[in-house]
């Protein structure tokens, strides 16, 4: 039986590697067909503001990769609501559609998937 | 004398504040390294820990303690490395929140 | 590390033959990228590449098989977005040698 992986992007996009690693596991997952889900916890919602310019930090476009997701066969996005309301985010526009989950929603969304690799 | 005073890590919370808010009732807690420095006596995490449901299982690693000079409270296991490996089978998913 | 001479200049290829500097593509270095796996490129063949080099444009990275078959169906049609039509085109290996041809970076996630 396939199992399907729940992956928890906790780091903002250009401070280090973790945000790059986490995309990069979610594609491959896609691209092999695993049932994947990607959420944004924590500093992980900054990878989702618009207009960035990593270029002036001579780094990859990480929002471009984002919006490959759903061509990847990763559909299933989500976003903290509450991280984004701590970084004073909530009820921005976003650069990737995702659903907002809140409290309960969030454990029941950990207690869906088989496996979860937290970045 | 002025300093100038160089920030560069994120300033919002830690693992801890967000593992807390996602933790499910039946869920378990095992802190190891650093995050042991949560049961320090009279701190901010040690009463947040003390405030989670019954249902949920807190455990520490005893080495890790040892060598931070703290005690476990009451409500803490203290597991050894073959604890640890045990834990982690008892569940059925594992989350390390590096 | 191999060199392939294109209208006299030689462009350096790395260990699996693709492009070393992205810069150096151009629709005649397609063509001769496409000689030396022993293509003829077809009208077929280059609404794809070009469909490839839309895509990295797009997303800044090169698609795995799912995902190319995916964009090229939303782009092109489901006659065109299958399998079985891309790995006609590109002996089976439509993610990399598609990639290679249109001069996109090595796919990371591909078999």
């Amino acid at each position: 039986m396939t199992k399907s992986m729940l992956i928890v992007s906790r780091h903002a996009p250009w401070g280090g590697l973790s945000a790059r690693e986490a995309l990069d596991i979610a594609l491959a997952g896609g691209a092999f067909e695993l049932p994947v889900g990607l959420l944004f916890l924590d500093d992980g919602v900054f990878q989702l503001l618009p207009g960035q310019r990593p270029a002036a930090v001579e780094q990859k476009d990480l929002a471009a990769n984002l919006q490959a997701l759903p061509l990847f066969g990763v559909e299933d996005l989500y976003v903290c609501r509450q991280s984004l309301r701590l970084r004073g985010l909530d009820g921005q526009p976003l650069a990737l559609s995702a659903t907002p989950l809140e409290g309960p929603e969030l454990a029941d969304l950990f207690d869906r998937y088989d496996l979860v690799i937290t970045l | 004398m002025t300093t100038l005073h160089l920030l560069s890590r994120s300033p919002f919370g830690t693992p801890l504040d967000s593992t807390l808010r996602l933790l499910g009732v039946r869920d378990g807690l095992l802190l190891c390294g650093d995050a042991c420095h949560a049961l320090q006596p009279g701190s901010a995490p040690l009463q947040l820990l003390e405030h989670l449901p019954d249902s949920v299982a807190l455990h520490a690693l005893a080495e890790d303690l040892e060598a931070r000079n703290l005690m476990a409270p009451e409500r803490v296991r203290v597991v050894d490395y073959p604890g640890f490996v045990e834990l982690c089978t008892r569940y059925d998913k594992v989350n390390g929140w590096l | 590390m191999s060199t392939l001479n294109v209208a006299g200049r030689d462009l350096a290829l790395d260990e699996d033959g693709y492009l070393s500097d992205l810069r150096d593509w151009s629709e005649e270095v397609a063509e001769a990228l496409a000689r030396r796996e022993e293509l003829e490129l077809s009208v077929e063949h280059w609404e794809i590449l070009r469909l490839l080099r839309e895509f990295h444009a797009q997303f800044q990275l090169s698609p795995a098989t799912r995902p190319l078959v995916k964009y090229v169906a939303l782009k092109l049609g489901p006659e065109k977005g299958n399998s079985p039509h891309l790995n006609r085109l590109f002996k089976g290996s439509p993610a990399k040698l598609a990639a290679k041809l249109a001069g996109l970076p090595k796919p990371t996630n591909c078999l």
